[in-house]
């Protein structure tokens, strides 16, 4: 009996719960009226994917640039964390029918459920980061109220590239063999982007070199990125650079491992083995959403494929291992001037193929 | 006692907003507002409410046989890459011969699925706590290879391994037209939820089977005295909760998604747990502690927008919640031993 009376309370409570919803609804026909103050301030919304705001990574990266964006130009900005990818639609749309005037979508995985929110809100601005709109067919499709953030990869790699093969060719500390390495995860675009870049430097600075490329065929297992890394260090690989995300992290604990060097990807990965990893090849995510928001403040926002490179400082390399000497340093300065100038533009084609 | 450690869990959630700084009432009012403020709320957090419902039910047929079926996370996913490849496989087929083929091959592949556990307990005496976590990580490696590169993967722009697009025949309809509730994904899913219930309820109650599944729930060894063999519906309680399971990924490829992809894992199957034990593995309380669950998965957005409160504050609730109805299971355990009358209630 008991039992039958807390179900009754507990299906009261949630019809009851139903009724007021609706009654709010209707009652209030924009859900931010309250919130509002006059005159509108601009607001951001950003929809994380499901590694969460602390993951050292993408995540991590777009929420400090909103909190940048919301500092210096007066925004009003919020965060959605999705916990599974089911949640991309219905967290967009949180976001779009509360009249936001842009909603940033963070990682590519969000392509599909970005395309869909926003045909439905034509009158909403959307931006991907390192991805585009695609349809249900899984095809790729711009939308006129989307920007499509992409970053020139290769030139990241460059800059790695410069400073691997400089220490390399002058066997500073461990790099004695002037082999150089890459692993991306699967071969797909942005990945060869960085790879394409890296090669291209070393081959610039010493054609000498020997270079090894490989890839683990994923993007988180750990193990795999080691079995790799072992290989290529078994060959004589003294700078290891991964392009492969979580499973990246191995190749990086094989480089540990046997005392080898290291170079991170996408965001500063000096930190996770210090000593070891001696830069870090970044795509800047918080300047792709710092600037894309201030894009929709000062009425600049453009829809359709937006690329994040030197020029506007949207890649960089990261922080310097005490190991690399001043004129690794040097020279990664240098190209990084050039690229600006446009006297050296890095290749995107792989040099070396597996 | 449901409500009570419901209402126990949000206290202390609201402890915890406080003391991180926000306002409590305004972040349950938001939270309330994100399930069910708008239609599109409403019908998204029924979304959710449908595979929470049918792994609960999962979850529960194995409780009321004596079973703790920690599977159902792997049974669904199994039966979503079934009714995923049959529904790619066989695209082409029109909707009367499409749709029942993919109904089958997800319940059928999470019934099998499911007895294999059954199996290994009745005749090797395996525990089945041990077989079906074990279960759950084959299926996420083999989800793994089958997408990432393996014989269902197919060529998208989709930024993730996925499979080819099921055919349209096999697709469940939605059933609200998007011009009264805009961008709605609620489908046709929530009919076979609802009809998932009822023969949960009357095969427990209203057959021969269900009350012996009963039985031996309650204790395997009368049950064996009074003819009922243990073991056979042992087999049988993991393929029906199975079947349940694999129901719901059936219908998450069907009416949610269209494809399978590297990553499909949601978690229902683990908050099924709590679904079941929430609602005491009966039909109407699973239902409701699914919609409860099903309310805060979606109010959680709107919570974290507005009142800034981080949306795994609700798994925190819920783990609360969790914790409450384990404690009171203890207690009743011990004095039961001791006994006693057990206690009513503790929260």
């Amino acid at each position: 009996m008991k039992r039958v009376l807390a179900y009754l309370i507990l299906a009261t409570t949630v019809v009851a719960a139903c009724g007021g919803g609706n009654t709010a609804a209707t009652s209030s026909p924009s859900p931010t009226a309250s919130a509002t103050a006059t005159p509108k301030p601009i607001q951001v919304g950003l929809v994380t994917d499901v590694g969460g705001l602390n993951d050292k990574s993408f995540n991590q990266a777009a929420n400090t640039g909103r909190l940048n964006a919301e500092k210096d130009f007066g925004l009003k900005t919020s965060v959605i964390e999705s916990k599974k990818q089911e949640d991309y639609v219905p967290n967009l749309t949180t976001f779009a029918q509360q009249n936001y005037d842009l909603v940033i979508a963070v990682g590519f995985l969000m392509q599909n459920a970005a395309w869909k929110v926003a045909k439905q809100f034509p009158n909403v601005k959307f931006a991907i980061i390192d991805g585009a709109p695609a349809n249900d067919a899984g095809n790729t499709e711009n939308l006129p109220n989307v920007a499509n953030l992409f970053f020139k990869e290769q030139e990241a790699g460059y800059l790695v590239g410069v400073i691997a093969a400089t220490m390399a060719k002058n066997k500073v500390g461990k790099a004695i063999h002037n082999t150089l390495c890459s692993m991306g995860g699967i071969p797909i675009p942005p990945v060869d982007h960085y790879m394409a870049g890296y090669q291209d430097a070393i081959k610039t600075i010493d054609p000498s070199a020997t270079i090894l490329i490989g890839y683990s065929n994923d993007f988180v297992d750990q193990q795999k990125g080691k079995e790799v890394g072992l290989n290529h260090i078994s060959k004589n690989c003294d700078i290891l650079f991964q392009v492969a995300g979580g499973s990246g992290l191995g190749y990086i604990a094989a480089a540990k491992e046997k005392g080898v060097y290291a170079i991170g990807v996408d965001v500063d990965q000096i930190d996770v083995a210090p000593g070891t990893v001696i830069t870090s090849a970044m795509k800047r995510v918080d300047k792709a959403v710092y600037d894309s928001s201030n894009a929709v403040k000062s009425g600049s926002f453009k829809a359709g494929d937006n690329f994040f490179s030197a020029t506007n400082d949207g890649i960089a390399y990261g922080k310097l291992d005490p190991i690399v000497p001043a004129d690794a340093k040097a020279a990664a300065d240098k190209a990084l001037a050039d690229i600006k100038s446009g006297a050296i533009k890095p290749k995107t084609d792989l040099t070396v193929k597996p | 006692m449901p409500v009570a450690s419901v209402l126990f869990a949000l206290a202390i959630g609201a402890i915890l907003v406080l003391v991180s700084g926000h306002d409590p009432i305004g972040a349950y009012i938001d939270l309330f507002r994100g399930a069910f403020g708008s239609p599109y709320d409403i019908t998204e957090t029924l979304i959710q409410t449908i595979p929470l419902t049918l792994a609960g039910l999962s979850v529960a047929v194995a409780f009321r046989t004596g079973l703790f079926n920690i599977g159902a996370e792997s049974q669904l996913l199994v039966g979503a890459v079934a009714a995923g490849a049959v529904g790619a496989r066989f695209a082409d087929l029109p909707g009367f011969l499409l749709f029942p083929m993919v109904l089958a091959a997800g319940i059928g592949a999470g019934a099998a699925w499911g007895a294999i556990a059954g199996y290994l307990k009745a005749a090797r005496g395996v525990n089945e706590v041990i077989t079906t976590i074990m279960q759950n990580y084959i299926v996420v490696f083999v989800m793994h290879w089958l997408l990432q590169n393996g014989p269902m993967t197919a060529p998208n722009a989709l930024g993730t391994p996925a499979s080819a697009p099921i055919g349209a025949g096999a697709v469940l309809p939605i059933i609200i037209p998007n011009e009264l509730v805009p961008l709605t994904r609620l489908h046709a899913g929530i009919f076979l939820a609802i009809a998932a219930v009822a023969v949960f309820w009357f095969l427990l109650w209203r057959t021969p089977l269900g009350y012996e599944l009963r039985a031996v729930g309650l204790g395997a060894r009368a049950a064996a005295q009074a003819g009922i063999d243990p073991r056979t519906r042992t087999v049988l309680a993991m393929a029906i909760a199975g079947g349940f399971a694999g129901l719901a990924g059936m219908i998450q490829v069907t009416g949610v998604f269209h494809r399978v992809f590297d990553g499909f894992s949601s978690g229902y199957g683990f908050d099924a747990i709590a679904v079941a034990l929430l609602g005491k593995n009966s039909p109407i309380g699973i239902v409701l502690a699914a919609l409860l669950f099903g309310a805060f998965a979606r109010g959680g957005s709107l919570m974290q927008a507005n009142a800034g409160v981080s949306a795994q504050l609700v798994s925190v609730i819920e783990a609360i919640v969790l914790f409450v109805i384990a404690a009171e299971l203890i207690v009743r355990l011990l004095s039961a031993r001791r006994g006693r009358k057990p206690v009513e209630a503790i929260a």
